[in-house]
């Protein structure tokens, strides 16, 4: 399929714990565990998903902070997985990442104007002059004062953090960027300033973004389609709309009707509380992952892993991995049987 | 941009450092001491600071030696000065000599016939501590063995930080299997006893001032690996440092502009120990006799002397009081640093 920008094939994230006296492997947590789906020029990719289902690893196996165990990540038809150093170099103008604490991102010995100006003295652009330029306009353009270039991290807050953050990777006008939960520590009422930030500079620069947030909110208002992750595979993926008129997911369903409504008289019987922890990814259950807190599974799920497929009776690209995704009545009366 | 800016944390510190009275005064002192510890020459020396003979001044203090023909003597040999300037004094012609205000050298014998040395202190003869049991001026050697063990102590302190430092570093940052291989490398150097090396060197050949470095800097690199491994493991999983690396940065650039910038604290923090722990085993070395070779000035030589003359309550009494001031100062500027670059002072919480 040509015409993506990124293409994650069956990517898999394994994290080795090892122990005992000859520290060998002892376990293994499947952190990410065989996650496809494509990002097009330009478009806004949410991922969402609990703590712990895999989407900030997602997000650093695609820049290749961590190298993948299995899959490909094909960035513009290249795979990112098998790039020498060189050639990953020249990459990473065109992928940069967003984090979610702009306390800890930003290096505290650093002035701004630093900060601001690494992405160009990593690539060796430009001359010193043109960087202080640069960097001085990129301040200006996140909604930072000029003043702020000889000042050190340490004297912003948590939402001015962030906009340094963001004007550090824009500087070198990536096609995508990797935006892992950069609102998730901000105030509520900074949040929008950011989001708008985020949403103004990708129409001006037509970058991609992958938004990686646990806020179902939040990533309804930036997306335009939606992965669903839990416990490292992606369970739902649709347009931002689809997903939350008609989701068919079991999981996605109980987050939607989680998202609190400000409307008094709604009918609460609907509202599905999803009981139970998260399976420990060390120790995923067979069959379908979501299965242990799912209301409606079968033997069928314990045995037989469900595939992301195009979902019954939806609109085209709604994809979904559940055996019941569209009849989930007769899962109750197969369950009722047993 | 004239200054350097320093970042508010760093200022911070410097700042609270300052507040901390003894600390920052002891670091002055300290400081200054040292700094004049270089132009000992001017202060302790055999060699007068200027000479006027005949119209002309000399300056002997630095540069080759002026034979006492130079002044009309009847020698060739260097000239003494202390004999000049009574001679001059005892002539009368307008020539004079202005000497240090303790004119002697760590290495000359000032006997005198039918006095058997230690002499006590005497500010007419100009030795202000007396004199050890050879002849040769306490606070000479107190003043001069101080340069040596400080010199000593500082190089000591960079050589051993540049190895500690760069191996930790290496550690922490690329981990597995290397950090794994060199833990057990520094497991196994670190049971090396120390002391029996130095003492096995010694009886072998005659240390001097290099090849004891070497010795001790064989074993000294050890302690700083420990900390900067552990702080670069810290910095090395903060986001930052990913943020770099997701930009392209490389390892190098990582680490000189990224971690080494974040854990200069530690290395700041435990500099003044080193540096007192470099002149307490350099002197006790040279107390056990196999430090520095024998006519070299040393606190532990001066130590040994005190305590087998006993009755010669001068030599032990100031290499012992230098001592205790040298090593309370150090103390006190090593206590501040910690105080001013502890982490739980600053830290804040949002």
């Amino acid at each position: 399929m040509s015409g993506n920008l990124l293409e994650v094939k069956a990517v898999r994230m394994h994290f080795p714990i090892h122990g005992g006296v000859l520290f060998r492997r002892i376990a293994t947590v499947y952190a990410v565990d065989g996650v496809s789906f494509n990002v097009k020029p330009g478009e806004t990719v949410g991922v969402v998903g609990e703590s712990g289902c895999g989407k900030s690893t997602l997000g650093k196996t695609i820049l290749r902070l961590y190298d993948p165990t299995g899959g490909e990540v094909l960035f513009e038809g290249k795979d990112l997985a098998k790039m020498g150093r060189r050639e990953l170099r020249e990459v990473r103008k065109d992928i940069q990442i967003i984090f979610q604490d702009p306390y800890e991102s930003l290096n505290q010995t650093h002035t701004v104007g630093r900060i601001i100006q690494e992405p160009f003295v990593i690539h060796g652009v430009g001359t010193k002059e043109w960087r202080r330029e640069e960097a001085k306009k990129l301040l200006k353009r996140v909604g930072l004062p000029e003043s702020a270039f000889d000042r050190f991290p340490h004297e912003f807050s948590g939402g001015q953090r962030q906009r340094i953050g963001i004007a550090r990777s824009i500087a070198l006008k990536p096609k995508l960027v990797i935006c892992d939960e950069p609102v998730s520590a901000l105030d509520v009422s900074i949040q929008s300033q950011v989001l708008n930030l985020l949403l103004d500079l990708q129409r001006e620069m037509g970058m991609a973004y992958i938004f990686i947030a646990h806020d179902l909110a939040v990533v309804k208002h930036v997306s335009d389609r939606i992965a669903v992750m839990y416990l490292g595979k992606i369970v739902e993926f649709a347009a931002a709309e689809d997903l939350y008129k008609a989701p068919r997911h079991p999981y996605t369903q109980a987050l939607i009707s989680a998202i609190p409504v400000p409307d008094p008289t709604r009918d609460l019987s609907t509202k599905q509380v999803l009981e139970g922890d998260v399976p420990s990814p060390r120790n995923p259950p067979s069959g379908c992952s979501f299965r242990t807190r799912c209301r409606f599974a079968t033997e069928r799920c314990a045995k037989e892993e469900p595939t992301l497929a195009d979902a019954p009776n939806a609109s085209k690209g709604h994809l979904v991995a559940c055996h019941y995704a569209d009849r989930l009545d007769e899962a109750l009366k197969e369950r009722a049987k047993t | 941009m004239t200054t350097l800016p320093l970042d508010p944390l760093t200022r911070k510190k410097i700042h609270r450092f300052r507040s901390i009275k003894r600390g920052y005064y002891s670091a002055i002192f300290l400081a200054a001491a040292i700094l004049l510890s270089f132009g000992a020459e001017l202060f302790v020396n055999s060699r007068a600071l200027i000479v006027r003979y005949e119209g002309r001044f000399h300056f002997p203090t630095y540069g080759s030696i002026l034979p006492g023909t130079t002044f009309g003597l009847d020698y060739r040999y260097e000239t003494k000065y202390r004999e000049l300037k009574r001679k001059f004094k005892a002539e009368g012609r307008g020539n004079w000599v202005l000497l240090p205000p303790a004119p002697y050298n760590a290495y000359e014998n000032d006997l005198t016939e039918g006095i058997y040395p230690p002499t006590a202190p005497d500010a007419g003869s100009g030795h202000w501590l007396g004199t050890d049991s050879t002849g040769r001026d306490v606070l000479a050697r107190l003043v001069y063995g101080f340069r040596t063990a400080i010199v000593f102590s500082i190089l000591l302190l960079l050589c051993n930080y540049t190895i500690g430092v760069t191996i930790g570093c290496a550690m922490g940052y690329f981990g597995g299997k290397f950090d794994l291989f060199f833990q057990r490398i520094i497991e196994i150097w670190a049971n090396v006893p120390f002391l029996y090396i130095i003492i096995i060197v010694a009886s072998i050949m005659i240390p001097n001032f290099f090849t004891l470095m070497m010795i001790m800097l064989f074993f000294g690199w050890i302690q700083m690996t420990w900390y900067m491994r552990t702080a670069t493991y810290k910095q090395k999983s903060r986001e930052y440092v990913l943020a770099a690396r997701a930009m392209g940065a490389s390892d190098p650039y990582i680490i000189f502009q990224h971690i080494i910038p974040n854990t200069i604290s530690i290395i700041v923090t435990f500099m003044p120990f080193s540096i007192s722990s470099g002149v307490v085993v350099l002197t006790s070395l040279d107390y056990l006799g196999f430090g520095l070779p024998a006519p070299t000035p040393s606190w532990g030589e001066l130590l040994r002397q005190g305590t087998s003359n006993l009755d010669a309550l001068w030599i032990v009494s100031s290499v012992v009081v230098s001592m205790i001031l040298l090593l309370t100062m150090v103390t006190f500027v090593g206590e501040a640093v910690r105080e001013a670059f502890d982490p739980k002072k600053h830290t804040v919480y949002e």
